[in-house]
């Protein structure tokens, strides 16, 4: 059997040329040489280093099993949100050089930039305030602004590194949250050490209540958010007035300093002053999701919104190679609705085994990179595209030569 | 019955299947090398300043805020004759004591507490009387820091602090505190206590520090 692209078909959906071109086809790395924010990152990520270097030396002296569970459980818990949010992004996966930078920049230069600010700017509370007032209220008046604004000067920094990465929102939300995430880490194990004791029971009392309990809340879903703030000021010069794109930014770097406000606040607090039942450590998680549920569907709004975006845009990017030798009309329908592609391959692997599966995957994804290729060039006839045409044609003779892979290739629905 | 036949199976075709991790579509790009990146516009330039002059605000801001914030304010303390303390703003005098003489400056509940006495020795002599002459007979627990720290004031007298946490008289909450030493070469000791309800010293440490600093012993 042999499969021939069929005649030229109307492509699924309708081309929106409103949502402009986006730039998939650009892959530009961290250490961008020419770019002053570039030697401005990496000056601030050497001076704080040291720093984070000899703290996190000292809590390993002071509590060697301690420093080392700290960091066993982060990782068991920030190596899955990694992967999470750096596949949030469906279509254009950032330049890992990148998303390691905010990481960084969230564990390093944030996370001790943020201890000078904060105690700083904890004087002035106590100063304006007094003792009593400064005790109840220095972390909500000080850390939402000090440690988004140092955090999302990271995100800021991304984009004038590498201004091509910040396609639309979703860009700006996977960089934020990589610095938050770096930032929660390191500030957990701060935590874990200098206030939960350090010792091994500590720890994990510790990771109960910031962890288990808190971690779908804080740095991450914050610095998500402004960083997508940075990314709609960077991402739609061509879209939006100058002033729509400050407001918009501004308005989503306040919502992520309110929510942070609201979890620092003694407002809507339920945490149990005292731990001495079980009910006690129950009541945490319920605590916790009141103060922090609603930035949490908040930012899952937003995520939506950013991935409907994404999707208009691969429409748009694929709607011409419709028909063509790289792409069906139903492969492009599959394409669009990341719940098609899985089903597809799970049924190719039903009938045609592991290999096929894989090999689906591939064909899919160059189908995805020719969606960054026509975004790139002009001409349909240009080579790149020619050349990713044709690979991708390649790669479907390929699998519709294993046995019983062809059936599995008719898509049962196209999404719609 | 006729059994239908069974399915035939398609002959294989020989395709070559192109290598695994192929050239994705970036890669494919070399055909067009990517042109060599412009020079950093002038805005970008402004922009990395802007961000670093953010960066520097927010981390040293507060810093210079609470210092502009922490003014000298009325007249100095004066106790004995022999220490002078100014107090910030926030701060007033709360009481005198006699024997020996001293005074104690309250914001809230934070307190600084100071007098000033004859002395013979150094000033780490000095503290040690302290702790066990003054802390250890008022308190019910009394936990002190096992080392001291070496201070100098801006006058270059040099002294010691150490740091206790402890219970005292009928409180029911724990204090905290901390103690500076200070002898003079004329031999005027002077000893400042600063204090307050657990978990509060903190918001008034960098206020105290500065009176000491300030402060004129001998």
């Amino acid at each position: 059997m042999s499969v021939q692209p069929g005649p030229p078909a109307p492509p699924v959906v309708p081309v929106r040329p409103s949502l402009g071109r986006p730039r998939w086809g650009h892959q530009t790395s961290l250490f961008q040489l020419r770019q002053p924010a570039f030697w401005l990152f990496l000056a601030v990520v050497l001076a704080t280093g040291y720093y984070t270097v000899t703290q996190q030396t000292l809590f390993q002296r002071i509590s060697p099993s301690g420093w080392a569970l700290s960091w066993l459980l982060l990782l068991l818990y920030a190596l899955p949100i990694f992967a999470a949010v750096y596949l949030l992004d469906l279509y254009e996966r950032e330049p890992l050089s990148l998303v390691v930078g905010a990481l960084i920049w969230g564990a390093v230069a944030a996370t001790t930039l943020a201890g000078f600010a904060n105690e700083g700017w904890g004087f002035v509370v106590a100063r304006i305030g007094g003792p009593e007032f400064a005790s109840r209220w220095t972390a909500a008046l000080t850390a939402p602004l000090t440690e988004e604004i140092l955090k999302v000067a990271g995100v800021a920094l991304i984009a004038l590194i590498a201004v091509d990465e910040i396609d639309d929102v979703m860009d700006g939300f996977v960089y934020g949250a990589m610095v938050g995430l770096g930032f929660a880490v390191v500030e957990d194990v701060l935590y874990f050490i200098a206030i939960f004791g350090g010792t091994p029971s500590g720890v994990l009392a510790g990771f109960y209540v910031r962890v288990i309990s808190s971690g779908l809340y804080g740095h991450v879903l914050y610095t998500g958010l402004s960083g997508m703030g940075i990314a709609y000021f960077v991402s739609r010069r061509h879209e939006a007035t100058r002033a729509k794109r400050i407001g918009v930014a501004l308005l989503l770097f306040l919502v992520a300093v309110f929510g942070h406000f609201l979890w620092d606040s003694p407002f809507l607090n339920f945490f149990p002053g005292h731990l001495n039942t079980v009910g006690d450590w129950l009541q945490i998680p319920l605590a916790a999701a009141i103060k922090g549920i609603p930035l949490l569907v908040f930012v899952i709004v937003m995520i939506k919104l950013a991935r409907r975006r994404e999707r208009g845009w691969l429409e748009l990017a694929l709607a011409s190679e419709v028909g063509s030798a790289a792409l069906t009309r139903q492969e492009l329908g599959i394409l669009l609705d990341p719940h098609a592609r899985r089903r597809s391959r799970r049924d190719m692997r039903t009938r045609a085994g592991e290999g096929a599966a894989r090999l689906l995957r591939r064909l899919q994804r160059e189908q995805i990179n020719l969606a960054m290729v026509r975004t790139r060039v002009e001409l349909d006839d240009d080579p790149a595209l020619v050349h990713q045409r044709a690979y991708c044609r390649s790669l479907r003779d390929a699998l519709m030569a294993m046995p019983g892979a062809a059936p599995a290739m008719r898509p049962t629905e196209p999404p719609g | 019955m006729d059994l239908p036949p069974p399915p035939v199976p398609e002959p294989l075709r020989q395709v070559e299947i192109p290598p695994p991790g192929g050239p994705p579509a970036i890669a494919v790009g070399t055909l067009n090398p990517p042109p060599v990146p412009p020079a950093p516009s002038k805005i970008r330039w402004v922009s990395t300043v802007v961000l670093a002059a953010v960066l520097g605000v927010v981390v040293f801001g507060g810093y210079v805020a609470a210092g502009a914030l922490s003014q000298p304010a009325g007249p100095p303390v004066s106790v004995a004759g022999v220490v002078r303390v100014q107090p910030l703003s926030g701060w007033e005098l709360a009481g005198r004591f006699g024997s020996p003489p001293g005074a104690r400056l309250s914001r809230g509940s934070g307190n600084l507490d100071f007098v000033a006495l004859s002395f013979n020795g150094s000033s780490l002599d000095l503290v040690r009387e302290y702790v066990n002459q003054v802390l250890e007979p008022g308190a019910e627990q009394l936990s002190v820091s096992k080392e001291a720290e070496s201070v100098t004031l801006r006058s270059g007298l040099s002294g010691v602090r150490i740091r206790y946490i402890g219970l005292f008289g009928k409180a029911q909450a724990s204090i905290e505190g901390e103690v500076t030493a200070i002898v003079s070469p004329a031999g005027v000791g002077a000893i400042f206590d600063a204090w307050s309800p657990e978990g509060l010293l903190q918001y008034v440490i960098d206020d105290i520090h500065r009176m000491i600093d300030r402060a004129q012993v001998g």
